[in-house]
């Protein structure tokens, strides 16, 4: 668990390190939309998550490894349930393999 | 990076001291505290790795101390409880060193390990977020608090109960205070009751009393008919626009009229309008306040049925509690029945949760489509106080309450509920898909009231009435353009949002600027006055010293990498970044930290303290592989 002082702060290239460092799924966590304490953070994480997906696409890895979740701050049984959710999802998709050409294109 | 920050105590080499918590069983009696304190010592940075009972307490804070005053480790990490909870207390004893108190990560093996795991998961998942904060905490680099001078002065916006309270404490305290209120009179919604509950008092005596404080105290500039139009500035140094015109509104004018015939004059109060303090102007005119802090008291809206709800403006003998209380003040009768304009009124019944608790797919949305989820709170209360009213003066009138809960949760309001059951006030139950209907009466009274009766199996009562009185809620005030100057925002119910509920219940997340009254939630004229007094306490403790100390997590430009492509100034949610000849500028008093801009800049030339890609980075690494080695250093 990794604490970001919003969701805004969250990039294609966090997200994408941490697949590459053996993570096999990623996910973002922010607030209700409409709730953001800083306006639209969690607007922005939503988009650059969908973006980050695109990317996995292109480097065929299956987009699902990286989510988006809204819940409130105090939903600690909403924030169990996401998480057990995504887990079985990262499960079911099993260890990510990162082919070379795939590494090549994420190291730029 | 920033160049200007201090080198000296950049070590070349971090050395890191980890100190797991057992917090007296909370998380030892989960967690295997012994083998966490074994893997952390065993990672690559850590030079020692300690456990103790309570860290929180003073041997085991001095464990850290010790450590870092024999130069033994430069950099902490400490795994316990919430930060919310002790980040600071261990940031305070590492300042007591003379290091830099931010060289330190708080990682939580409480809430997020032994509260909610068992057995070698917790152990695992524990030793998992020790490493993630042994890799951030080696990337960190000393940061120093900047502190900007502040201004003596608070605007308090709103002059309802809230506003004016906040206001004569700041000023009590010393400081100035501008007032400013929208309309011409001081006393906002308050001003439109009679007796308030639980004891009594008229709502005239409490704003009278309020308003002639704040007139005569020669620290309160009160501006009537005025509105903030621009917001520039931070903490401590806000400017603000204001803009004083001739009233306009419909119902404004109207009460202007009565204060044109001389039935009010200057500092007086009027009934169910407010306490009248001085002339509106003639024409329109802008000034600019400069002001340390800001209290927003613009309290709420209260809610007005759409026509035919529960046959509001329908039948006629349908009214809402407001309309009732008005009634009341009319007169002190106590004849054998309640009587409205003459019309003897024999049964009334009252219907809670009008605009209240709100269902979708139940009740109709307003016109923005808003449905108000909350319960209004004062409205139970208010409703039986008025019914005690009524049936202590005439003994004759019989008051049904249709109601979903009874809510008198507060101090002396369960003995109103009390009181007016014993005294033969009657209470139909109905569930929220069984809303009542009123209609059409041809027996003797006017209406009659349709009520399933959830505690008779849903049997559908039929309630006659002379009178059907709605408690209606409170929705969050029609502030749109003060939330878009001010840069606040409000939760999905539409009230204004708090930092956090318990911890920083009358901040917003917009150092400086601070929450009082029903401008948050539904609150009564005691709970408004309270959190009006709150917020008058922290705005005088922020201006009180002079000067504030920022917390350094803010971002800034790397100007030599700034491409002037102006995405941070499109990007920041708060307008903060600023475009200068050299590249963009974020001024570290006014911004808030989110790391938006960070994200957005393409050249990566903006960095966040603490939440830099280096930083993040390295704690995801952390996580996933710690870096255990098979040495053992010092436990």
């Amino acid at each position: 668990m990794v604490k970001l002082p919003c969701t805004g702060r969250i990039t294609p290239q966090i997200l994408l390190k941490a697949l590459e460092d053996g993570a096999d799924g990623v996910c973002g966590v922010g607030c209700m939309e409409g709730d953001c304490h800083f306006i639209d953070g969690n607007i922005k994480a939503r988009k650059i998550i969908n973006y980050t997906k695109k990317v996995l696409v292109s480097i065929g890895v299956e987009p699902e490894r990286v989510a988006m979740y809204n819940l409130s701050a105090s939903d600690g049984p909403l924030f169990a349930k996401y998480a057990n959710e995504f887990h079985k999802i990262i499960k079911g998709l099993g260890p990510l393999y990162l082919t070379k050409e795939a590494k090549e294109v994420l190291n730029g | 990076m920033d160049k200007n920050r201090s080198e000296k105590d950049i070590p070349a080499e971090p050395r890191v001291g980890v100190y797991v918590c057992h917090c007296g069983g909370n998380i030892s009696n989960t967690v295997d505290v012994e083998k966490v304190a074994d893997a952390a010592s065993r990672m690559h940075g850590v030079t020692i790795a300690r456990r103790n009972m309570f860290m929180c307490s003073d041997p085991g804070q001095d464990l850290i101390t010790n450590d870092i005053r024999n130069g033994k480790i430069n950099r902490v990490v400490v795994a316990a409880c919430a930060p919310s909870l002790h980040e600071l207390t261990f940031r305070s004893a590492i300042l007591r060193t003379g290091l830099n108190p931010y060289l330190y990560v708080h990682a939580n093996i409480r809430e997020q390990v032994s509260f909610v795991h068992d057995g070698d998961e917790a152990t695992n998942k524990a030793i998992a977020i020790v490493a993630a904060a042994v890799g951030k905490v080696k990337e960190f680099k000393p940061l120093e608090v900047t502190s900007v001078d502040v201004k003596g002065h608070v605007t308090v916006i709103g002059a309802g109960v809230a506003g004016l309270k906040s206001a004569i404490d700041i000023a009590k305290r010393g400081l100035k205070v501008s007032l400013i209120e929208k309309s011409p009179f001081l006393g906002g919604q308050t001003a439109l009751l009679d007796k308030l509950y639980p004891y009594g008092d008229k709502a005239s005596d409490i704003i009278t009393a309020l308003a002639k404080e704040a007139v005569s105290h020669s620290n309160i500039e009160i501006h009537t008919c005025s509105e903030v139009v621009k917001q520039e500035g931070y903490i401590g140094n806000f400017k603000l626009t204001i803009l004083k015109k001739p009233p306009s509104d419909e119902n404004e004018l109207f009460n202007m009229d009565k204060v044109a015939t001389g039935a009010i004059t200057s500092n007086e109060y009027m009934d169910f309008i407010g306490f009248y303090h001085n002339s509106p102007p003639e024409a329109q005119k802008e000034f600019r306040i400069e002001t340390g802090a800001i209290v927003i008291a613009t309290g709420f809206h209260s809610y007005i049925p759409y026509q035919g709800e529960y046959g509001y403006r329908e039948f006629p003998e349908v009214i809402t509690l407001r309309e009732l209380i008005r009634e009341l003040a009319k007169n002190n009768e106590t004849d054998e029945f309640f009587r409205i304009n003459g019309r003897t009124i024999k049964n009334i019944a009252m219907i809670h949760c009008v605009g209240s608790r709100q269902v979708e797919g139940i009740h109709m949305p307003d016109q923005n489509g808003f449905i108000n989820p909350n319960c209004s709170r004062t409205c139970c209360t208010g409703l039986l106080h008025s019914a005690l009213e009524i049936i202590n003066r005439h003994k004759g009138t019989t008051i049904f309450n249709i109601y979903r809960d009874i809510r008198t949760y507060g101090r002396l309001h369960e003995e109103l509920y009390a009181e007016a059951s014993a005294k033969g006030v009657r209470f139909v139950r109905f569930n929220v898909e069984n809303q009542p209907v009123v209609k059409k009466n041809h027996e003797g009274y006017t209406l009659s009231v349709f009520a399933k009766d959830n505690l008779l199996q849903n049997e559908e009562l039929e309630i006659p009435a002379d009178l059907v009185v709605l408690a209606t809620g409170m929705h969050p005030g029609e502030i749109e353009p003060l939330i878009d100057l001010l840069k606040i925002h409000c939760g999905a119910d539409g009230f204004l949002l708090e930092v956090h509920p318990k911890l920083r219940p009358v901040e917003v997340f917009t150092a400086g600027i601070y929450l009082a009254g029903s401008c948050q939630a539904p609150m009564d004229v005691t709970e408004a006055t309270a959190a009006a007094s709150a917020a008058a306490s922290k705005a005088s403790i922020l201006l009180s010293k002079g000067k504030v100390n920022l917390e350094p997590f803010v971002s800034k430009v790397d100007k030599d990498a700034c491409a002037r492509c102006l995405t941070c100034l499109r990007a920041c949610p708060f307008d903060v970044p600023v475009m200068e000849d050299d590249g963009a500028y974020i001024n570290p008093a006014a911004c808030y930290g989110c790391g938006t801009c960070v994200s957005a800049c393409p050249g990566g030339a903006i960095s966040l303290a603490q939440y830099d890609n280096v930083e993040i980075c390295s704690q995801v690494k952390g996580a996933i592989d710690p870096g255990i080695t098979a040495t053992n250093n010092e436990i």
